[in-house]
């Protein structure tokens, strides 16, 4: 069986209005963040990936299989939608528990594993009472245990950490860390870039409706080459550190970083950069550290798709 | 597979079925199939009530009476000659009336009314000055002409209007109301095939439609033979076609059900706005006496009528447009017609299986 997610050539139109156009991905296991602002095209993407929506042209494998196969696919994947709706008068508990059924399981293994989910989403006390009392948080707690019930092997998470608080926060993002050591597949979309960053093994970068960029971020960073690389050098004396750096034409612009503890250096080729600062720092400065200042999320968003949004 | 599948059916059967018994907005269902039933409860207390009253007169009566000794009395008979026959009356009531003659001469007119009973149809009786003027014999309802009412209920009401639309708000809501609520997803993220959840709504949408139809239809039989004393019935019943009849009744509720359900789940799948499919039905099905013989046998109410146990006769003044509704020139065999009504519904399900493979969750557009 396949490992990998991928996606040839998909595109998706509501009549008129497009969706998502041309979108080539192979996703590895692990942890994908897919970012981009409103109407992007992240949703679009992970409901192509269920099968909720058909592609109006293109293939999608799911681990080798398609996504008009639901019967096969959803004993893989588990979908936490942003979708705010639920079946009308049922209990946490019973909403799990019917899901479950919903996969041929008798009662007995239906009531084990939503009660698994139950723990696993912290919401015991709340079990049995229905979902329409639940707090927004609440609610998105549940969908995330009914995505993760049947311990699926790839995970579509839509904004997975809206409403929850700090401490729920930190636990799913254990979790999530947790299912990708596993070797399974946790895709989810964030419009909070730092956690994106913190937490994704990869990214993708979607803007109006086409992937604009994907991979490491490390990785998508240097493919970025007409944007100047910032490094921030944090060393004993500044002033000595940023004239030889002047001197040598290696930098194109130096600042002093905010804390004023370091330098914040643009320079236009990272890699000559770092073997040059061996030599010129030989003579008596002593560096603390040296560390890439735009290569997370936020910068890499800000240069490939603009402003719009990367202040989340 | 098989026995996956038969729990997947069984889980989703579960979750549909309560929510279309004890859904808020299938109120109206419970109404329109009940509504008859009210009908004949009505009725049936009607019928009873003149009965005890008959009774009572009867009991009154200064001598037994027969049906014939009720029936022998005609215009211009004299009171005493009336009493002779029926004894005093045990129901009277009397008044007089100021008349003019030709001559324009005013004269009291002496009018009494009298009723007798043998218990089960009454006699009245009016006299002018003594002279029986005008007599009124209502006789016992019978059975025969009440079956004949409840078929033309059946027929008009219940087949074509309140099991119509009663399928029309259980199997339309069946994917347009999940639609509609937006927790069509909820399935959808299931690992069940899509034909397979179509199935299963379609079975829990069948089993409460039946149960709520096919219960109002034999508690309407019921409310029928209600106040019919047990002779009556059992010549009925037992060796008249009244068992029967009341199984055609309600197989072809069963049929109406699978039918007309087959129709609104797949109007559910194509349509928004189901006022527009249930008005084109409803249109095609009323036509269908008026269609050619070949277009006639594309809709479920052909061959329903050829299953309806009793020919309702058309009156001599009926418009010919209501006659040729009741009228049934060709009707099927029996087998042929049910046979028929299943076939046009797995035809129906099988292409709706289709559309429903190929749907989407898209909210916004709801």
């Amino acid at each position: 069986m396949s490992r990998q997610i991928t996606l040839d050539n998909v595109s998706k139109f509501y009549g008129e209005v497009l969706g998502v156009n041309r979108v080539n991905l192979s996703i590895p296991p692990g942890i994908t963040s897919l970012v981009g602002p409103n109407g992007a095209g992240k949703t679009t993407l992970m409901n192509l990936m269920t099968g909720l929506i058909q592609p109006s042209r293109g293939t999608i494998r799911i681990l080798g299989h398609s996504t008009d196969e639901p019967e096969k696919l959803f004993k893989l994947v588990g979908y936490s939608t942003q979708f705010d709706s639920f079946p009308k008068g049922l209990t946490g508990y019973q909403f799990l528990y019917l899901y479950l059924k919903l996969f041929g399981y008798d009662s007995r293994h239906a009531d084990e594993l939503a009660w698994r989910a139950i723990e696993r989403a912290n919401l015991t006390e709340a079990a049995d009472r229905k979902v329409a009392a639940y707090s927004k948080g609440m609610r998105q707690r549940i969908r995330l245990a009914q995505s993760l019930a049947h311990n699926p092997r790839v995970l579509i998470l839509d904004e997975p950490l809206n409403g929850l608080d700090p401490l729920a926060r930190a636990e799913m993002i254990a979790m999530f860390r947790s299912l990708a050591a596993e070797g399974c597949h946790v895709i989810l979309s964030s419009h909070i870039l730092h956690e994106v960053d913190i937490i994704s093994d990869q990214v993708i970068l979607l803007s109006n409706g086409y992937v604009v960029a994907e991979g490491q971020i490390q990785d998508v960073r240097n493919e970025i080459r007409d944007e100047p690389a910032q490094i921030l050098i944090r060393c004993d004396n500044q002033r000595q550190l940023a004239s030889k750096l002047i001197e040598s034409g290696l930098a194109i612009e130096v600042r002093m970083h905010q804390d004023g503890r370091g330098l914040l250096i643009k320079t236009a080729d990272a890699d000559h950069f770092y073997l040059a600062l061996n030599r010129l720092v030989q003579g008596g400065l002593d560096v603390e550290s040296v560390i890439p200042a735009d290569d997370d999320v936020n910068s890499v968003y800000e240069y490939l798709i603009g402003t719009e949004g990367a202040a989340v | 597979m098989t026995r996956t599948w038969l729990a997947q059916i069984l889980a989703v059967i579960r979750l549909e079925v309560k929510k279309t018994f004890f859904a808020k907005r299938g109120l109206w269902i419970y109404l329109l199939a009940f509504m008859p039933l009210a009908l004949f409860v009505a009725h049936a207390i009607a019928i009873e009530y003149h009965h005890e009253a008959r009774e009572r007169l009867a009991s009154r009566n200064q001598k037994p009476l027969s049906y014939q000794d009720l029936t022998s009395i005609s215009k211009g008979m004299s009171r005493k000659e009336v009493i002779e026959r029926l004894g005093k009356p045990p129901s009277s009531h009397s008044w007089d009336e100021s008349e003019q003659d030709e001559s324009g001469h005013s004269h009291v007119v002496a009018n009494e009314l009298y009723r007798y009973s043998d218990g089960a149809s009454d006699l009245a009786i009016q006299f002018e000055d003594g002279t029986v003027t005008g007599t009124s014999l209502r006789e016992s309802e019978g059975l025969g002409e009440d079956a004949v009412v409840f078929a033309g209920v059946f027929q008009f009401f219940y087949l074509r209007l309140a099991i119509f639309f009663g399928c029309l708000g259980i199997f339309m809501n069946l994917f347009r109301g999940e639609l509609v609520d937006k927790s069509l997803h909820f399935y959808f993220l299931a690992p069940i095939r899509r034909d397979l959840l179509m199935v299963a709504k379609y079975f829990a949408g069948l089993l409460a439609a039946t149960v709520i139809f096919v219960t109002s239809e034999a508690l309407q039989f019921i409310a029928l033979c209600w106040s019919f004393d047990s002779t009556v019935l059992n010549s009925y019943l037992y060796h008249g076609h009244g068992l029967a009849h009341l199984a055609a009744y309600l197989g072809i509720t069963a049929l109406a059900c699978i039918g007309y359900g087959s129709l609104f789940l797949a109007a559910g799948l194509w349509f928004r706005n189901p006022i527009l499919p249930a008005a084109v039905i409803l249109i095609w099905e009323a036509l269908n006496p008026f269609l050619p013989s070949v277009l006639q046998k594309i809709s479920v109410i052909y061959y329903l009528k050829s299953l309806c146990p009793v020919e309702i006769p058309a009156s001599p003044g009926t418009p010919a447009i209501f006659a040729m509704l009741i009228s049934n020139p060709e009707p099927i065999a029996a087998p042929v017609a049910i046979l028929g009504v299943i076939l046009v519904s797995v035809a129906i399900l099988v292409l709706s299986s289709r559309r429903v493979r190929r749907m989407e969750i898209n909210y916004t557009t709801e």
